[in-house]
């Protein structure tokens, strides 16, 4: 015959129910995609199944790299550059995101939730070609407007008469 | 000792000879094999593949092989149209302070000592037949594509510098620095070796040019042509076949895919 619980075994089971409830209430919060705040594609639809991705994108890359490396294969289906143009977006200030944006970035925000380090970014680009051309062109703008504030002020040094 | 080092020299040099000899008559042969079956298989049906692009999805072949050939007279001295072009295609960005920017075309100026007669010339990754580079690789991520295009896969290369000493042309440059603002179609990085590699992506694309062959000819100098070599039809053979081209350190056997006139 089963005993009745006491007070304490009710309290102590309770407990444990909260506690599975809570866990398993926040691990279904991490696994939604919108916790993690994935930026939005430019796309309508993924070039593969989207859950099929998460899981198996590194290896779609992985041989994509070697095929278009080695034997000069440039589909654009599974390429890197492919996953770039659509996936890094301008946000509502018109600015895109940098790897190192983990927040805004899209590889980066999961890639920081999973806590995957990986060294893509070092060598390949992170934005589409237009936005870095343009991030180029007006790097370059900057530095010819400091040289010439650098070589006016240097005339007006010059220029002005010593008491 | 001086006898020692003719004796070695003398038979290095023979061996040398021999060894071309052979090959060469090995070439020859098949070549006339070739020739024999017939480059036309049907009337219309060639064994040769033209330069038309590729589709994307198809891996490249032997079939062609690319090359460029300099016209040296053409090349104006105080230009560097190509060398501006190639760091604006590939995004080779001069990094403020340092002194170790990778090149991977250089203007040269070249002069003979004994009638002062100077020549500037472009000078990149020769794309050898034979490259020293790809021999000494311990990696092999210095390889040759089946197109003839010599390629570093920076997702192999350890950084050794290795093929840097192996390469006569001194074409390759080791990456020092963290570098920022890559372009998508040529991706580099710190650690890594790199140089010319002949616009893959552009002929992949099939525009059939490269930037520095595009910007010679918008200056006018029309100094580089770029072509298929195994092609008797395109450009740069019926010009080699007209004039012929010189290639640099050609007593190294490499049998380079960047040809000179006019040296």
């Amino acid at each position: 015959m089963r005993r009745p619980l006491s007070k304490l075994a009710v309290l102590k089971h309770s407990l444990t129910l909260i506690l599975v409830l809570i866990l398993g209430m926040s691990s279904v919060y991490a696994l939604d995609e919108h916790a993690i705040n994935v930026p939005a594609p430019k796309g309508e639809e993924c070039v593969e199944d989207p859950e099929w991705m998460r899981v198996n994108h590194f290896k779609t890359v992985l041989n994509h790299r070697d095929d278009t490396v080695i034997r000069g294969i440039r589909t654009e289906k599974h390429s890197l550059k492919n996953c770039i143009d659509c996936h890094i977006t301008a946000n509502e200030s018109g600015d895109y995101a940098r790897y190192s944006n983990s927040e805004e970035h899209f590889c980066a925000s999961c890639h920081t939730t999973a806590a995957v380090t990986i060294d893509c970014f070092s060598c390949h680009a992170d934005r589409p070609e237009h936005v870095i051309r343009a991030a180029r062109q007006q790097s370059q703008l900057d530095a010819l407007k400091a040289n010439s504030v650098h070589v006016s002020a240097t005339k007006l040094i010059l220029n002005t008469p010593q008491p | 000792m001086n006898d020692i080092n003719k004796k070695y020299t003398l038979l290095n040099k023979s061996d040398v000879n021999a060894n071309q000899g052979v090959n060469q008559g090995k070439r020859t042969f098949i070549g006339g094999l070739v020739g024999a079956s017939g480059l036309a298989v049907a009337p219309g049906v060639m064994l040769y593949q033209t330069a038309a692009a590729k589709p994307l999805e198809q891996a490249v072949s032997s079939a062609v092989r690319w090359g460029m050939l300099v016209n040296v007279n053409q090349c104006a001295e105080d230009c560097d149209d190509c060398v501006t072009a190639c760091n604006d295609e590939h995004g080779l960005w001069p990094k403020e302070g340092s002194t170790t920017d990778s090149q991977w075309i250089r203007k040269l100026t070249v002069k003979d000592p004994s009638t002062g007669n100077a020549k500037s010339l472009p000078m990149m990754c020769q794309h050898c037949e034979n490259p020293p580079c790809v021999d000494v690789c311990p990696t092999g991520a210095s390889f040759k594509r089946e197109d003839g295009i010599v390629l570093v896969n920076m997702h192999t290369c350890i950084g050794c510098r290795y093929c840097m000493m192996a390469c006569p042309y001194k074409a390759r440059s080791f990456v020092h620095e963290t570098l920022e603002n890559q372009l998508p179609d040529s991706p580099r990085g710190k650690g890594c070796v790199e140089s010319c590699n002949m616009c893959v992506n552009k002929i992949d694309a099939g525009d059939n040019t490269t930037a520095c062959a595009e910007a010679c000819s918008k200056t006018g100098h029309e100094a580089i042509t770029f072509g298929d070599l195994n092609d008797p039809e395109s450009d740069i053979s019926t010009q080699l076949k007209a004039h012929g081209g010189n290639q640099i350190r050609a007593d190294l056997g490499l049998n380079t895919g960047v040809r000179y006139q006019g040296l």
